[in-house]
């Protein structure tokens, strides 16, 4: 594999996967169930986790698994939980790959992983598929 | 020589596919970066072979096989998945895709079952 050419494919998409992922949490922060915005992220997601594994960034690759997993969650509720718990864990999600992306600008070396980031988008407590949490615009079933 | 289209919606991933596979005999004819784009390069190019990405933009992979399959029951197509989408692999199979490559790709494997569905499909 001619590495260096490798590299710059990747660093070119996964920056322009960033910003747009970047752009539908901005979206999701307007409106927590835009589909378009939920399916944005997660394909983004998918995208930079199967270009890292192909150059053996296993911490990129493991942090970008866990957002895309966290995003199948969130398209099974469909929509951001409201709270600490909906948005602000993607978003940090977000900046933690955006720094391994220019760790890999700056160094051309494979980024540390980053297990705690992981860890909590794992451990993200979004409603489970046909269990989502009830929406206080509608009466309540008597 | 057999000939390929290639989808993805990711470039890097298109060029990696071409330099495994056209070293090996095989011509990359078209490249889609959605799911409706290869529909349509699929109609226009009437390759041997589509090699597709199960998550793409507009009609996702599994999509896009039902579409191919709708317009030419005969249509080869592989699918490229990641470890963890067994299901959406089986929906896949399901929808007509032949087989799969899982990502990241190793070249002996990519080669291998491109060999083996071709060979089944002549």
């Amino acid at each position: 594999m001619d590495l260096a050419k490798y590299r710059a494919l990747f660093l070119e998409e996964a920056t322009e996967h960033l910003a747009e992922m970047s752009r539908a949490l901005l979206a999701l922060e307007k409106d927590s169930s835009s589909r378009d915005a939920i399916d944005e992220v997660f394909r983004m997601a998918h995208s930079i986790k199967g270009m890292a594994g192909s150059l053996g960034y296993d911490g990129l690759t493991e942090l970008s698994h866990a957002l895309e997993d966290r995003m199948e969650r969130v398209r099974s509720a469909g929509r951001v939980e409201a709270g600490e718990g909906g948005l602000p864990p993607l978003f940090r999600g977000l900046e933690g790959l955006e720094a391994m992306v220019t760790h890999v600008r700056d160094t051309g070396e494979p980024p540390p992983a980053q297990p705690g980031l992981a860890a909590e988008l794992a451990a993200g407590s979004d409603a489970p598929p046909g269990d989502p949490e009830p929406d206080p615009k509608k009466a309540p079933t008597p | 020589m057999k000939r390929v289209l290639v989808a993805d919606d990711a470039s890097f991933m298109r060029q990696m596919i071409r330099d495994i596979i056209e070293p090996e005999g095989y011509e990359v004819v078209g490249e889609a970066s959605d799911g409706v784009e290869v529909i349509d390069k699929y109609l226009d190019l009437r390759p041997d072979l589509v090699m597709m990405d199960i998550v793409m933009p507009k009609r996702s992979g599994i999509d896009a096989v039902k579409g191919i399959k709708k317009e030419d029951p005969s249509a080869v197509v592989v699918m490229c998945s990641a470890l963890g989408q067994e299901t959406l692999v089986m929906e896949a199979i399901q929808a007509g895709a032949k087989d799969f490559i899982v990502k990241p790709f190793k070249p002996d494997a990519v080669v291998s079952t491109l060999q083996k569905v071709l060979e089944k499909s002549d």
